[in-house]
């Protein structure tokens, strides 16, 4: 039995393995602190991901069967009175990856920054009626060195440019060089160059060429919901926690299903209480907890762990935990590039398979229109190709209307599906704007397979995003015309992304609007830290990782100056 | 959104449906309440979670399906048929897996008993004796209940992941659908044990 395994008491305990757990991990395992990491589902690695359809995406092997553990999604009618549908009935799975690593295992690693005017979006654009708009208690300059830390830490690829609407940098360039690109790519940039627009490298979470024992991306063309075989993908797993371990400081318990923090007289977390994988009751003691279970479940375990100072749960005695919680708004296009239409090598190079897009713009991050009432927030395009996957593709082939296709007919749907066109995508990154319509709590019927209640999520957005989103939208979508597109369509709606979640604990300066002060530490509890995504007050127009990557290291690092003060060592 | 693979969320197929629904509009329910439950019951319980039998291809009910699937998707010149991909192979190794959706599996036995009961009906024969086309048209008789559509389309979408799945499940034989729709799999293809059984299996056990 090794030293971990006898250990009664840690200097830290972390709740949840993803991009908000990992660095902590890390930071602190490397410091010489003792770590333990709770994670709910189980330990995969590099040599239990392949490229099967099947696995990743038909079946429940990365998330929970809904029948097991799901959620109660609250959305509004057409008369917009509040509905509740749980996602077993549904079919809307909000799980995103639940085993070590979590769901930074399954990204497409899509990495922006954040820019200075995120971080006090009140400030600089002023109030939005019906929107809980704030700033941060940090500025971007706080958090630039942790980007760039994530930069070498994860491994992020990529190629700077000095855009016009580039954030700055304490660093010249990507510390690893970018990912192989499509043909496409310099299509893309032509067209956006006879527009005027800026389309710009998209950095990347994937490596390049090797580093350490991660092997560099080998291309295969299936990255985004598919696990990394070669581990070139940056989730905290491959990139941080397999060497959190290797300090043997480090402990991850997997299938450890945390359902409270017992706190004590004086507010203070105590123990986390879980079930291991044979159902059974066990709790560990730590001297600092930091929770990062994302941003639902770290609310549903807050909610669920109330104690004698904390009787509507953990650090919510200002009734703020769960709230204004965050999607990403904005929407998504996509056109069609027939071969048929193409000469021979054209079409040869438009079915390459394996290199990425990699192309974003940034040119409406803000928009300065009087049409629009001036000058607002906006935000980022990014350039992609349909995913390879086929069952989505072949599903909707068997439709037409409400009416079933079969035999010759679905043949004939199928072949044209699958060998007729290449298609290129965009999605855009807007604002989520918080509001007092989206926010986590507790579901009073529905229990998950412990017992406990799951989290009741109602998911209204601000009718400012959708107008955000087809301001960009209307212009992003005539890149593809330039390109000679077909078939052009788009969507822009209300309607959450479950991946890019974020918000729900946000910091803040004032007890009784934030859950967590500037360090990402409950206000009311003084050895409790949150350092996934829920921190954040506003979520800006990018995908979250980054920030979450960075934010935690950054979190990490505060903990490590003051863990030797608050924290009894058993070593 | 962030490269997601599209629309794999759509609400399951409700197998909760009643035979009534499965023959909506059809006339017949008066008389199948007399004639098919007891048979199509005595093959159900015959067929409980007795996985990987040697001979299932000779039981009525999977040459039955079997057929079912060669109606959705036939042989032609320019495509594998259902035949052809391994599709009832996939089918069974689906449904008779102790990680499948039971109900997923009883929905489908008990769609055999009633496709069998509207054929006795119409024709006097098990939709195994029709001829192709007399097939053919009971489908399109069967796709216009509510619950036959259910029925359809669930064997469709087992159907379609024979055509397009890994082989290592047991259809998509010699990668026939990815060839014939020239469809590129990804690498590394899974190993006959890291399949998502074996898999999903380390969610229960340390």
């Amino acid at each position: 039995m090794s030293k971990q395994m006898l250990r009664q008491h840690y200097d830290v305990c972390i709740i949840g393995s993803g991009a908000g757990g990992g660095p902590v991990a890390l930071t602190l395992a490397k410091a010489g602190y003792s770590v333990v990491v709770l994670e709910k589902g189980p330990w995969f690695t590099e040599n239990d991901f392949y490229k099967d359809e099947l696995a990743c995406c038909r079946r429940s092997v990365y998330t929970p069967k809904l029948s097991e553990e799901q959620h109660v999604i609250e959305d509004s009618d057409a008369d917009g009175n509040w509905v509740a549908e749980a996602t077993s009935d549904s079919g809307w799975n909000f799980w995103n990856g639940n085993c070590v690593g979590g769901s930074s295992n399954f990204m497409s690693g899509f990495f922006y920054r954040l820019k200075p005017e995120d971080f006090r979006l009140r400030s600089e654009f002023g109030e939005i009626k019906g929107a809980n708009v704030a700033d941060w208690p940090i500025s971007y300059d706080e958090l630039e060195p942790y980007y760039t830390l994530v930069e070498k830490e994860v491994g992020v690829s990529g190629r700077f440019t000095g855009h016009p609407f580039a954030e700055p940098r304490s660093t010249r360039d990507f510390p690893y060089p970018p990912t192989r690109e499509h043909p496409i790519s310099r299509q893309i940039d032509e067209a956006c160059r006879r527009m005027g627009l800026h389309s710009l490298p998209t950095p990347r979470a994937i490596l390049s060429v090797n580093k350490d024992k991660r092997r560099s991306c080998e291309y295969s063309g299936f990255c985004g919901s598919y696990g990394c075989s070669s581990a070139a993908k940056g989730s905290s797993r491959a990139a941080l926690l397999n060497r959190a371990v290797a300090t043997d400081n480090c402990e991850i318990k997997p299938l450890c299903k945390v359902y409270k923090l017992s706190s004590d007289g004086k507010g203070n977390v105590v123990s986390a209480d879980y079930y291991d994988v044979n159902g059974d009751r066990r709790s560990i003691k730590a001297g600092i907890f930091v929770i990062a279970c994302q941003a639902i479940e770290t609310c549903r375990l807050l909610l669920a762990s109330s104690g004698e100072k904390h009787p509507q749960g953990l650090a919510n005695n200002s009734a703020q935990v769960g709230k204004n919680l965050l999607f990403s708004a904005g929407g998504a296009g996509s056109g069609d590039f027939e071969y048929a239409s193409m000469e021979p090598q054209a079409a040869a190079a438009m079915k390459t398979r394996g290199p990425f897009v990699n192309r974003g713009l940034q040119d409406w991050y803000f928009i300065n229109d009087q049409k629009m009432g001036g000058r607002l927030k906006g935000g980022t395009v990014d350039f992609l190709l349909r995913h390879p996957n086929t069952m989505s593709r072949a599903l909707s082939a068997k439709w037409d209307g409400d009416d079933l296709v079969w035999g010759r007919a679905l043949q004939k749907k199928l072949k044209s599906a699958f060998t007729d066109s290449q298609t290129l995508r965009y999605e855009i990154f807007c604002d989520w704007l918080p509001t007092d319509n989206c926010f986590v709590s507790l579901d009073n019927t529905v229990k998950d397979k412990w017992g406990s209640p799951v989290a009741k999520v109602r998911i209204g957005y601000h009718p400012h995003d959708l107008k955000v989103g087809a301001y960009i939208n209307e212009r992003c979508s005539k890149v593809l015309s330039k390109m000679g597109a077909v078939n052009m369509r788009s969507n822009v709606s209300g309607s959450p992304p479950q991946n890019l979640v974020a918000g729900g604990c946000r910091f803040g300066l004032n007890p009784k609007t934030s859950v967590l002060n500037a360090d990402c530490r409950a206000h009311e509890v003084e050895n409790l830290y949150i350092t996934d995504g829920s921190f954040m007050p506003t979520g800006g127009s990018v995908p979250y990782t980054w920030t979450i990557y960075a934010n935690a290291f950054r979190v990490a690092e505060h903990i490590k100056q003051i863990i030797g003060v608050k924290t009894r060592r058993f070593d | 959104m962030n490269d997601s693979p599209g629309q794999d969320q759509a609400a399951p197929e409700k197998t909760d449906v009643s035979r009534r629904e499965f023959l909506g509009g059809t006339g017949l329910l008066a008389s199948l309440l007399l004639t098919y439950p007891a048979a199509a019951l005595a093959e159900l319980r015959r067929q409980k979670r007795k996985p990987l039998a040697a001979d299932w291809q000779k039981i009525p009910l999977w040459q039955t399906l079997a057929q079912v699937q060669e109606v959705l998707l036939p042989a032609a010149k320019d495509a594998p048929g259902a035949a052809d991909l391994g599709a009832t192979n996939y089918l069974y190794l689906a449904i008779e897996n102790t990680q499948a959706d039971a109900e997923d599996r009883d929905f489908i036995f008990r769609g055999v008993g009633w496709l069998d009961g509207l054929t006795q009906e119409r024709h006097k024969k098990t939709f195994l004796q029709l001829t192709a086309t007399q097939q053919q048209q009971t489908i399109a008789v069967i796709v216009k209940s509510r619950a036959g559509r259910n029925w359809v389309s669930k064997l469709l979408n087992y159907t379609l992941e024979a055509l397009l799945m890994d082989p290592v499940y047991g259809g998509n034989r010699n990668a026939a659908g990815w060839k014939w729709l020239q469809h590129q799999p990804g690498f590394p293809a899974p190993p006959a044990d890291k399949t998502w059984h074996r898999l999903l299996q380390r969610r229960y056990q340390a």
